[in-house]
């Protein structure tokens, strides 16, 4: 009932040999070498709110994946979808470690965890978000001189601080996403020929030692 | 269509671990010699063939290559794909160790039915290709192309079933009695 066996017949075992060899060869110059089949999550803070982003190596948006939140002990404070550019927001509900699961379709899995020294002030006063959203510069300077006097002025020129930095991060953030290494390098491709034909040699050698 | 760590309960990563230890016994007691090295560079190529992938639909996904590995190994398919699969979760995070079990079912099984398959599909398929090119012809008679094709198809059913069982008996039986019609010396597996 079988199909195709190439045999022991030398050439034609090697024709098939030779050409399982141009196919690897092949399909390792087609392969775009940083595109890996593999859900990624990245999630950054911004002020109170955490932005997840969760897409696939290759640049391609995890739309609507379901996105879930845990803290340390394992315990879920909420869940949602993310949109079409793969984005999902939400407000930070409790100062801990922060643990973001992504489950896009097909079985794909991956988590980011984000520690409790990264989240900022949970929820500055709003009145001066707004005030630093309008005038940043001349709000710091006024907010300098007065923490010299006062402990209280001293906290709130902290959460000034925070937003600004978190605003000038923001793009810095995205790059380090793009740019972070998520695919397969050539290295791992010609390692794992190379363990496979590693292999083939260890099979060689026990199957020669059984038949002498 | 690498499963995540994570998404499966214990039952179902223990079956599939399970059937993938069977599959892999049979496979390396299949496997003579002169087969290894067919069998590790289609393991290469399998794991290679992953790398590339196909920017349709929802998801993420890539080339597989599990048909062309059971046509060409039979039931070393099993190892060749656990090895490959293997290499993919240690150094590509494609899947994971924990999920290789059923992961290599999933890819294996299929490519073995496939092996067996083959011979009956061509049987098979070769009338329905065969109805479908009548319906074409009947089109100029002015018949519907629909209509003429699922009639011709329809009541050749049992004839592909029929044939696709005799092509896969004849196959079996020309192997052990004359390879050489098959454009082969002997028969290894």
């Amino acid at each position: 009932m079988q199909a195709f066996n190439p045999g022991p017949k030398p050439q034609a075992a090697q024709r098939v040999l030779a050409m399982a060899f141009a196919l690897i060869l092949v399909f390792m110059a087609l392969a775009p070498l940083a595109s890996a089949h593999k859900v990624n999550v990245f999630a950054w803070v911004e002020g109170d709110t955490v932005h997840v982003d969760g897409y696939f190596a290759g640049k391609k948006k995890a739309q609507d994946s379901l996105v879930e939140v845990f803290d340390s002990t394992g315990e879920k404070f909420l869940d949602g979808r993310t949109d079409q550019q793969g984005e999902f927001s939400f407000k930070i509900p409790k100062k801990t470690d922060l643990k973001i699961v992504l489950t896009a379709s097909m079985g794909h899995k991956n988590d980011f965890v984000i520690p409790l020294s990264e989240l900022g002030e949970v929820s500055p006063e709003p009145t001066v978000e707004s005030e630093v959203r309008t005038k940043p510069e001349a709000y710091e300077k006024k907010m300098v001189a007065a923490a010299a006097t006062s402990e209280v002025n001293l906290t709130r020129m902290e959460s000034i601080i925070d937003k600004a930095l978190d605003r000038k991060l923001t793009p810095l953030r995205k790059l380090i996403r793009e740019t972070r290494q998520e695919g397969v390098t050539l290295s791992e491709v010609i390692g794992g020929i190379g363990y496979i034909f590693g292999l083939m040699g260890v099979a060689l050698y026990f199957m020669s030692k059984k038949k002498s | 269509m690498h499963i995540s760590e994570g998404v499966l309960s214990a039952p179902v990563l223990l079956t599939g671990a399970a059937l993938t230890a069977a599959g892999v016994a049979v496979g390396l007691k299949k496997m003579d010699s002169e087969r290894v090295p067919l069998v590790g560079v289609l393991s290469s190529a399998f794991f290679v063939a992953s790398l590339i992938h196909v920017p349709v639909g929802p998801s993420a996904v890539h080339l597989v290559l599990n048909g062309l590995l059971g046509l060409l190994l039979g039931w070393t398919a099993f190892p060749a794909i656990l090895v490959g699969l293997a290499l993919q979760a240690l150094l590509f995070q494609f899947g994971g160790l924990t999920t290789l079990g059923i992961n290599t079912f999933n890819m294996a099984m299929p490519a073995v039915c496939c092996y067996y398959l083959f011979a009956f599909g061509c049987g098979f398929l070769a009338i329905f290709l065969s109805a479908i090119l009548v319906a074409l012809s009947l089109i100029f008679t002015g018949e519907s192309f629909l209509a003429a094709a699922k009639v011709l198809v329809v009541a050749h059913l049992p004839v592909m079933f029929i044939e696709g069982i005799v092509s896969s008996f004849c196959l079996g039986f020309l192997k052990k009695v004359k390879p050489e019609t098959l454009g082969m010396t002997h028969a290894s597996v």
